[in-house]
């Protein structure tokens, strides 16, 4: 019940933040609604199937990409580029997820890094069609969308459609089972489940939610860039998720959003961010394994008992 | 080019130089892994504190082997601390855990160098006497490249009568086994943990002294050579020290031999290389079968 | 009577103000430089260089004596993404008049798109990417730094002088390595006739072995080699080919401000011999009074005589908005624009030229070869010579 509340209120808050004016908070909600996405799906992975991928940016990076070509070198419409360009991240899961899921932990982990860097060699080196390192710049946005606040409201209804997409999926019987072979892939195995094809349709349906965020940043952004598909952005939005909470479903929303304002509030006193965002990530594993969802958790059973 | 045997010589010598260089490195990782199964993302940053503890000794004192030594001492100090404080709770954890601690690591010892040794590249001379080239008959060759290629069979080897012909390292072997069994025994488990990731640690940072006159120091240079050793390791088998050593032997030829065949597609090659062993055996040469 | 009085007052001082021209409102400038990460060492020199141009001028009451300059400084993490947000974020929550700096490609082009978009001017004081003043062109835009076309030719000119004919390249494979490769080949036919380059090679960005690189330049018997390797790169190489004697024979030209103070000091006896490169600004060159001036106020805040080169840029950039200032008499932006097409101001390297076209500033760099001397322990840049962005 005071889950639905929360939820509520939020979703008014959000609907709300154009109103009061401001447009350095409707652009840095937008920055963070969609990186909430990008958690959350990463968290299909690790929360729900157990798997951890040092790999995920690159889903992320192949939805934006496409896009963002589509929709400019080809001048397709949104309608249809924002479709492909979700389609073609769930199609690179399909086929980089085979492979992967022959392996478990550290190797998993391993041969998903192996994968997104080589998709990063992509985008890097083919420069007539990703920009190369100088980034792909000036997406053609469709004029509905040009405006800070229509872009707003189109981007917190496609993630609040997503959130609704991956909650039905992480809450029906395919995420439970998910969970079970998480928790115990041998018994899972003996009761009849394919472990090993659960395992894949966890990577797609975290691949293509990637997908999604990726086609929204390259959008927010006008441009997308190599730096998105490098394993620093694979080890970041891991860290947003464990920071929320990796056993919650809104926990890595959670963590993305208090990632991203404390870095960019911090950027604003020292330049030592990456000794904070280190010593946070410590603390966090020696004292808070459970994240923030975890330690929100704890607050409220301590209350009620 | 590779028609001139000369080059192919050179070349040759080079992949080998680079590899034992690389495997000093990588067998620290290698051995945290084998006896505490830790994956330490932040052996890059020992690495790179070993470079520049090198760098300052050498400004101070002179000496480069001094340095080298520093080096290795430094980097035993911090990684016993580091160790006794904070890591030792995390054995009972999932290995999810031990990796974002030690990427925390990577992140706070990253900002560390630049707040002591700020944001400049600094460089570091070769130890005289190594400075310059032998006549090899066939060629010149930098005399530092032809001690690298020495020092990596002779370190393997070290390492490896010590984990096979010593108490200490038989009890490391058996801590790989089975901890309980050995705490029951009346070892001191927790010691030898220490133990083992200090020497790990030290490893790093002397492959990082060794390395310094050959690289620019530059903050962001722990980066390059973290992916390396996790690929070295990953080649070889996590936990095995020969397959540190073929691993780093085989990464060096790739890379050297890669740069002149394929030049445009270096980048990639590493990583498809990583892919390659992780498709075709991931547990590598040497390593164990997954259960 | 007293009250008569200051309503007189009021009344004047109002006339006064309104007489006065433009604001007298600080103008704020949104700075973004990499102070973290790996492009630290260049954002840190940057921020000095900004720093020491704003408060000589605020330290005369502002611009024009009235209009003090507020700086806001975001760190870019040479991460483009970050760099676009944190550009937003000084043009919607800051308030910013003119954003300024950024290094790599990626970042300054970037920041041009989220300039375009929000219509607010940006100079970029030190990315080099050739596209920033060409295909990605728009009003908002100035660059004050030297582009990549302008850099080539001052290598093509250089090897010319020193009439080599068989050249090998090497470059970075990454954006500013094919453009730079492309400014050479641009310039090279005019510069050095005769010059052809006969191998060309691509290192991947971050190698840290140049082995084979050297060996193959070695064995093709090039007179001369055309570089790019900037920064520690150049440190690198140079110690892994010293040992082979590469630089005993071949003459090493290379872009990338190698000549940079910077380098020359921390490599000291290592810096090899034959090596001829460029930097924005010399410490030791040029005694007019306007650079020495510079000189002082750098030398006192870098607490050494030997200044750094880099700072110059980012000063260079505020100087212009400076002169873009008075020059409009405003702050407006449309006016700002106006004033910065064309405008020429005097710099402590020289006078600097904004083509009102292509927002392009004639920068040029110092070129010449780095020759030890007795009295120092680095080498210095010695004879300088001017090549002009023109």
């Amino acid at each position: 019940m005071s889950r639905i509340l929360a939820l509520l209120v939020v979703g008014v808050a959000l609907l709300c933040i154009p109103l009061l004016g401001s447009r350095y908070l409707v652009d840095l909600t937008t920055e963070i609604i969609i990186y909430a996405l990008f958690a959350l799906s990463l968290n299909v992975l690790i929360g729900y199937a157990g798997n951890v991928s040092f790999g995920h940016a690159a889903y992320f990076a192949i939805g934006g990409y496409s896009c963002a070509i589509l929709l400019t070198t080809y001048q397709w419409p949104l309608w249809l580029s924002l479709p492909a360009a979700v389609g073609l991240s769930a199609g690179a899961a399909l086929i980089i997820g085979y492979f992967c899921v022959r392996l478990t932990d550290i190797y998993f982990a391993m041969l998903t890094l192996a994968f997104s860097m080589l998709v990063w060699s992509a985008a890097f080196k083919w420069y007539q069609v990703t920009g190369g390192d100088d980034g792909f710049i000036g997406v053609r946005v469709p004029t509905l969308l040009e405006d800070r606040m229509a872009f707003y409201y189109f981007a917190l209804g496609v993630v609040g459609l997503s959130v609704a997409a991956l909650w039905r999926i992480c809450h029906s019987a395919f995420g439970r089972t998910l969970v079970a072979v998480r928790e115990n892939p041998l018994r899972t195995g003996f009761v009849g489940i394919d472990v090993r094809k659960m395992r894949l349709a966890a990577f797609v349906v975290a691949g293509t939610f990637a997908g999604i965020a990726g086609a929204l940043f390259a959008m927010y952004n006008r441009g997308m860039y190599t730096e998105s598909a490098f394993w620093t952005e694979s080890a970041q939005v891991l860290i947003m998720t464990l920071l929320g909470g990796m056993y919650s479903f809104f926990g890595p929303a959670l963590g993305a959003a208090v990632l991203y304002l404390l870095e960019v509030s911090i950027n604003q006193y020292t330049e030592y961010w990456p000794a904070i965002l280190g010593t946070l990530l410590i603390l966090i594993v020696l004292f808070l394994p459970d994240g923030l969802a975890g330690l929100a958790q704890k607050m409220r059973r301590s209350r009620k008992a | 080019m590779l028609s001139n045997p000369t080059f192919l010589f050179l070349q040759t010598f080079n992949a080998i130089a680079l590899g034992m260089n690389l495997f000093i490195i990588a067998a620290g990782l290698t051995l945290i892994f084998g006896v505490l199964r830790v994956i330490n993302f932040a052996h890059g940053a020992f690495f790179m504190l070993g470079a520049y503890v090198c760098y300052s000794i050498v400004e101070q004192a002179g000496n480069f082997w001094l340095g080298v030594l520093g080096a290795g001492l430094a980097l035993a100090l911090l990684a016993w601390i580091i160790e006794r404080g904070l890591l030792r709770r995390l054995y009972a954890r999932d290995p999810l855990a031990q990796l974002l601690f030690t990427f925390g690591l990577v992140l706070v010892l990253g900002d560390a160098v630049k707040f002591i040794w700020g944001t400049e590249q600094y460089s570091v001379a070769y130890p005289a006497g190594l400075s310059r080239a032998v006549d090899l008959g066939i060629a010149h060759y930098p005399a530092y490249l032809l001690f690298l290629c020495g020092l990596g069979p002779v370190v393997a080897l070290v390492l490896w009568l010590g984990l096979e012909r010593t108490r200490w390292g038989r009890i490391m072997r058996a801590a790989r086994q089975n901890r309980e069994m050995l705490a029951l025994l009346g070892v001191n488990v927790p010691l030898v943990y220490s133990g083992v990731f200090v020497v790990g640690a030290a490893l790093a940072g002397i492959g990082g002294a060794l390395a310094a006159p050959r690289l620019a120091l530059t903050p962001g240079m722990d980066a390059n050579i973290v992916i390396e050793c996790f690929i070295v390791v990953i080649i070889g088998g996590l936990g095995s020290l020969w397959g540190s050593f073929l691993g780093a032997l085989i990464l060096g030829l790739v890379t050297v031999f890669g740069a002149v065949l394929v030049p445009e597609w270096e980048m990639v090659l590493t990583y498809a290389l990583m892919l390659a062993v992780l498709l075709w055996r991931p547990w590598g040469f040497f390593g164990r079968e997954q259960g | 009577m007293r009250k008569i009085a200051e309503i007189g007052v009021a009344v004047l001082l109002i006339v006064a103000l309104g007489q006065g021209g433009w604001a007298v409102e600080p103008i704020k400038i949104g700075v973004l430089y990499p102070t973290s990460g790996s492009g630290a060492v260049y954002g840190t020199s940057a921020m000095l260089g900004h720093d020491m141009a704003v408060e000589e001028i605020n330290a005369m009451g502002g611009i024009g004596g009235k209009t003090p300059i507020v700086t806001v400084a975001r760190d870019t993490k040479l991460k483009p993404a970050a760099a676009s947000a944190a550009a937003k974020e000084l043009i919607t929550k800051e308030g910013v008049d003119v954003l300024m700096g950024g290094l790599s490609a990626a970042v300054g082009l970037a920041i041009s798109e989220v300039a375009r978009r929000e219509k607010v001017i940006y100079i970029a004081t030190i990315p080099k990417a050739i596209h920033m003043t060409t295909s990605k062109l728009h009003p908002y835009v100035f660059r004050t730094a030297p582009n990549t076309d302008i850099e080539g030719r001052g290598i093509a000119r250089t090897i010319g002088q020193l009439g080599a004919k068989k050249l090998c390249q090497i470059q970075f494979d990454y954006a500013y390595g094919h453009d730079l490769a492309a400014g050479i080949a641009k310039a090279l036919p005019q510069e050095a006739a005769g010059a052809e380059i006969v191998l060309d090679l691509k290192v991947k960005l971050g190698a840290t072995d140049y082995n084979t690189y050297i060996a193959q330049i070695m064995g093709a018997g090039c007179e001369g080699v055309v570089s790019g390797l900037w920064g520690a790169a150049f440190i690198t190489f140079a110690q892994q080919a010293q040992p082979f004697g590469f630089f005993e024979q071949i003459k090493y030209v290379s872009g990338g401000e190698i000549a940079s103070h910077e380098i020359a000091s921390k490599m000291k006896g290592n810096y090899p011999d034959n090596v001829w490169s460029n930097a924005y600004e010399l410490w030791y060159h040029d005694a007019s009074p306007l650079h020495k001036r510079y000189q002082q106020e750098l030398a006192r805040r870098q607490g050494r005589p030997d200044t750094d080169g880099w700072p110059i840029l980012s000063y260079i950039g505020v100087k212009f908005i400076e002169a873009a200032v008075v020059k409009a008499e405003s702050v407006d932006t449309q006016a700002l624009i106006a004033a910065l097409e064309g405008l020429s101001i005097e710099t402590p390297v020289g006078r600097r030229t904004i083509d009102a076209k292509t927002h392009q500033a004639n920068t040029g760099q110092f070129w010449g070869p780095m020759k030890k001397t007795d009295e120092h322990e680095f080498r210095i840049m010695d004879p300088v010579t001017y090549i002009s962005g023109d």
